[in-house]
């Protein structure tokens, strides 16, 4: 029952979309595959769109979390897209602030802002 | 009146399994949006604390109402280990599996009320509840 | 025995409301007299007298119509239940005098008068209580919802800039209705820049600084940013006695400020046309 996110490539940056409900296994397996993206292309940049997801627990934070820090590791940036308000209060409550990520409302701004920060 | 639904937790599965329902139960409740999160988060927790510390356990969600009040109880027992130190478990940032040490304090802070009883070496019960406002 | 009791209440209705007033007077605060004129303390208290004995006759049973708009009168009017409940022992207290003078009541069959008189009174008492109290009730939950409607709505001002201006004290159960409103708001309009205007907002507290932080923190995890407006030089103080950590956020003291630099931050800025 191992399902795998599609990872896409445009340019040098890759493009996640997050459709299913994330289990343990398939949030892991997602951290696998997209460090061994970035490693085979190379690309600069990552945004990864929440927009379908309704709730994010501390697991997935935590995965999601070591995702941006590991990314950032291999000298790639991160956006986070489409984070739902009710998503955002959840995480706020639960105390997880994810600090130091950069957000962006939609996939669209997330892959302008992406663009404005590797051109700085 | 009130049907409780119970799940087991004995995989990784069974989290994802418990946290729909608990979805389905609060829409059905009639919780907004932002609720739903708040509850569907607060089991997905609990479940995994007892698939994590204790193995095996059960979850159920109840609906409630008293006088004009309607709510959703969570229960979510186990025969593991039991809680050590209650009062640590309960501070932020505090873990002993390697996560973000969030999920107890941020289950109380997701719930309205939240209860925990527990004894080690017999199990732990924590029961949550949400209300409709 | 009751209908004696009525007449003798009936026929002596001016002394004994005379007398309640003198002994509410004299026993009581004298504020709920100062704050009425004296035409209305006389009617209101011939209302009062009138709708004790009501029920007299048909014992038990409280007229339910003019026992409501009578609690309505004495809330409106500002009296206290302790008052209402003092008002109803000096009542009883000067029919039950009066009584004794005019041998209406007497040694003999003082025991039949006790337990009219507490059937009578104690349901009362009980009724205007009740009604009281519900009607306190409802008035807590109606300002409460007035409450709630006056929080806080996003205003999209420019393209990508909304503002919320928040008025009046932020309790736990307000900060999290302007906290969904705030971050629907931005989703939907699509704002980049929020600012936050607390002129309104008469404290600042360690748990109100609090519900400010969270929710800007929420504001930044959907895809915007979150700027605080409108710092009064005492809510500056108050922060920085307090020890609250302000610094990850923008903040400025008014809001024409606040705009001039969101509009800079979405790359905008305002010119004045030349002639």
């Amino acid at each position: 029952m191992k399902m795998r996110i599609p990872i896409l490539k445009l340019k040098d940056t890759l493009i996640v979309s997050i459709q299913v409900e994330l289990d343990d296994q398939t949030a892991l397996q997602f951290q696998e595959d997209l460090l061994d993206q970035l490693h085979k292309t190379s690309a600069r940049g990552v945004v990864i769109d929440l927009t379908p997801i309704d709730f994010i627990d501390s697991f997935i934070a935590k995965v999601l979390g070591d995702v941006i820090h590991m990314t950032s590791l291999m000298g790639a940036k991160v956006v986070i897209t489409g984070i739902q308000p009710s998503v955002a209060i959840t995480l706020i409550e639960l105390g997880i602030r994810l600090e130091n990520v950069t957000t962006a409302l939609d996939l669209e701004n997330g892959l302008e802002k992406l663009t404005r920060e590797l051109e700085a | 009146m009130n049907h409780r639904s119970s799940i087991e937790i004995n995989t990784e599965w069974d989290i994802v399994a418990a946290r729909q329902l608990g979805r389905n139960e609060a829409k059905s409740t009639g919780f907004g949006t932002v609720d739903q999160a708040r509850i569907t988060t607060a089991i997905s927790e609990l479940a995994r604390n007892i698939y994590l510390y204790a193995g095996k356990g059960k979850i159920e969600i109840e609906p409630v109402r008293v006088g004009t009040r309607a709510g959703l109880i969570i229960t979510a027992s186990d025969e593991g280990p039991g809680i050590a130190d209650l009062q640590k478990v309960m501070e932020d940032g505090f873990t002993t599996s390697g996560g973000l040490g969030a999920g107890m304090p941020g289950v109380k802070r997701l719930m309205d009320d939240f209860r925990v009883e527990t004894e080690v070496g017999v199990g732990t019960t924590i029961t949550a509840t949400k209300w409709l406002h | 025995m009751n209908e004696v009791m009525r007449k003798g209440i009936s026929e002596n209705i001016d002394i004994i409301t005379s007398r309640w007033i003198e002994q509410m007077k004299d026993n009581f605060s004298e504020r709920f007299l100062d704050l009425m004129p004296a035409s209305v303390v006389d009617t209101t208290s011939r209302e009062f007298t009138e709708l004790m004995t009501s029920n007299l006759s048909d014992r038990e049973k409280v007229d339910k119509e003019r026992l409501d708009e009578f609690t309505e009168k004495i809330i409106h009017f500002g009296w206290s239940i302790k008052f209402i409940n003092r008002a109803i022992d000096t009542f009883s207290s000067v029919v039950y005098e009066l009584f004794f003078e005019q041998g209406i009541l007497s040694d003999a069959n003082l025991r039949q008068g006790v337990g009219i008189f507490s059937r009578w009174i104690n349901p009362l008492r009980e009724s205007i209580i009740e009604e009281y109290s519900t009607k306190w009730e409802r008035t807590d939950s109606l300002q409460k919802i007035a409450l709630q409607e006056l929080s806080a709505s996003l205003i999209p001002v420019f393209d990508k800039i909304s503002v919320m201006p928040l008025v009046g004290t932020i309790d736990t159960e307000r900060a999290k209705l302007i906290m969904e409103n705030l971050l629907e708001g931005v989703v939907k309009q699509r704002a980049e820049v929020v600012l936050l205007d607390i002129t309104g907002v008469p404290v600042v507290d360690t748990m109100v600084a609090h519900h400010i932080i969270q929710a800007a923190d929420a504001v930044r995890l959907v895809g915007a940013k979150c700027m605080l407006v409108g710092i009064r030089p005492e809510i500056a103080q108050t922060i920085v006695t307090l020890g609250i950590n302000l610094t990850d956020f923008s903040t400025t003291s008014t809001l024409r400020r606040g705009m001039q630099k969101a509009l800079e931050m979405t790359g905008r800025t305002i010119v004045e046309e030349e002639e």
